[in-house]
């Protein structure tokens, strides 16, 4: 999986960082009752959930196992995580400009787009390896 | 023809370069309508508008680059009116409240920050507080894994645990970052994300608002922080008098912090 560094969101509107903003553009900002709104539906918009750790059965069977895999002698800063978690980031610094970085996200949302195109699918696996779904991102009102 | 619309900014600010575009294929120009002391930002609106990937983007880029050079209120993507003179119409009937909305947010830049934890690190963090986890995880490990009832026992204790360090973290990002903010949105919680905040910052004090968002990456190696911005203010444009009451809470509360009251109208 390959790091890509978000462009500042600020200046050119890099495509990287459209997902995570996404929310912002489709959820938020000004709304005016005189004013019609473009429909959303179609629109799939993957969210990861495995991110919102659930209480349920299988929830706990893979925590038990990701515990019994842990080593508990290594500290946490020694193994930093899953080589292949969705979104891992490094951000090197903030000098004067904020540099969001994703990685899985900037292929998440390109599968995203595409399938808000295609439309007819209800589904799609992006090659993460965590478990994700696709949710319906019906419109608001 | 119907009037796609981007923003609303004052009349006084400056006119964005003659070839700028918006949404469609091929790209609308943008336009700008004014009315007293207010304009917006507009284009025609294309046949058929979705939200794709071009036209996000397009609305996104229009804010982004109209904002840089003064306030712009964003509107939320895909408001279409059914022609200019509605447009004019509702600058005229809400001139004070957009008004005071511009003021208010003159100077000032939306930063989005998200944080989740990193799986394998958190779990670290979760069993070197909590001796009971370590315990259970090491007798089931000497057990082969340990039965069907042990390993829940166990994951269901894990959760817990992760699940107080979630809300314990969602309040250390937010508390941390707070201080340097004029104000705070917190969005919705369901999105997947343990913290999903915007924090209106001064631009010239930008600086100091994302060293404090380095701090709390370098203090928190178990938490994944996505910080974006500057952005539009697309979480503290408030819901004005044209919105109706009930659509506010399902995007968020905004807390105001040392802003001036504002004057509804």
């Amino acid at each position: 999986m390959t790091v890509v560094p978000a462009q500042q969101t600020g200046g050119g509107g890099g495509t990287s960082g459209l997902y995570d903003v996404l929310e912002l553009v489709l959820d938020r900002g000004l709304v005016i009752d005189a004013f019609v709104r473009v429909s959303l539906v179609g629109i799939e918009i993957l969210k990861i959930d495995v991110r919102v750790v659930v209480a349920s059965v299988d929830t706990y069977l893979r925590f038990a196992e990701a515990c019994n895999r842990l080593d508990l002698e290594a500290g946490p800063r020694k193994s930093p995580g899953l080589p292949d978690v969705v979104g891992q980031i490094t951000e090197s610094g903030a000098r004067g400009k904020s540099k969001g970085a994703l990685s899985g996200a900037a292929e998440t949302i390109s599968d995203a787009f595409k399938q808000a195109r295609g439309e007819g699918e209800s589904e799609s696996r992006p090659r993460a390896r965590k478990s994700t779904a696709a949710r319906r991102k019906e419109e608001q009102e | 023809m119907s009037t796609y619309v981007y923003g609303i900014t004052a009349s006084s600010h400056p006119k964005p370069p003659k070839d700028m575009t918006g949404v469609g294929d091929p790209p609308r120009p943008l336009r700008i309508l004014e009315e007293g002391e207010l304009a917006a930002l507009v284009s025609d609106a294309p046949e058929g508008l979705r939200p794709k990937r071009r036209d996000l983007l397009a609305h996104q880029n229009v804010l982004a680059e109209t904002g840089a050079a003064g306030c712009v209120l964003p509107m939320r993507f895909g408001s279409v009116a059914p022609d200019d003179t509605t447009v004019t119409g509702v600058l005229a009937e809400h001139a004070d409240h957009y008004k005071e909305r511009l003021l208010a947010l003159d100077g000032k830049t939306e930063y989005n920050v998200k944080a989740i934890h990193q799986e394998e690190a958190v779990l670290h963090r979760v069993m070197s507080e909590n001796p009971e986890i370590r315990a259970l995880t090491e007798a089931n490990r000497a057990a082969d894994g340990g039965s069907h009832e042990q390993r829940l026992r166990l994951g269901e204790m894990v959760v817990a645990a992760v699940k107080a360090r979630e809300a314990e973290d969602a309040v250390e990002v937010r508390r941390a970052l707070e201080p340097n903010a004029a104000a705070v949105s917190v969005g919705p919680d369901s999105t997947g994300w343990l913290a999903n905040v915007s924090f209106l910052v001064d631009r010239d004090t930008a600086d100091v608002f994302l060293a404090a968002a380095e701090e709390v990456r370098k203090g928190h190696p178990h938490l994944e922080l996505r910080l974006h911005g500057p952005l539009p203010p697309y979480s503290f444009v408030e819901p004005g008098a044209a919105e109706p009451a009930g659509t506010t809470g399902a995007f968020g509360t905004v807390v105001e912090m040392g802003a001036p009251p504002s004057e509804r109208s």
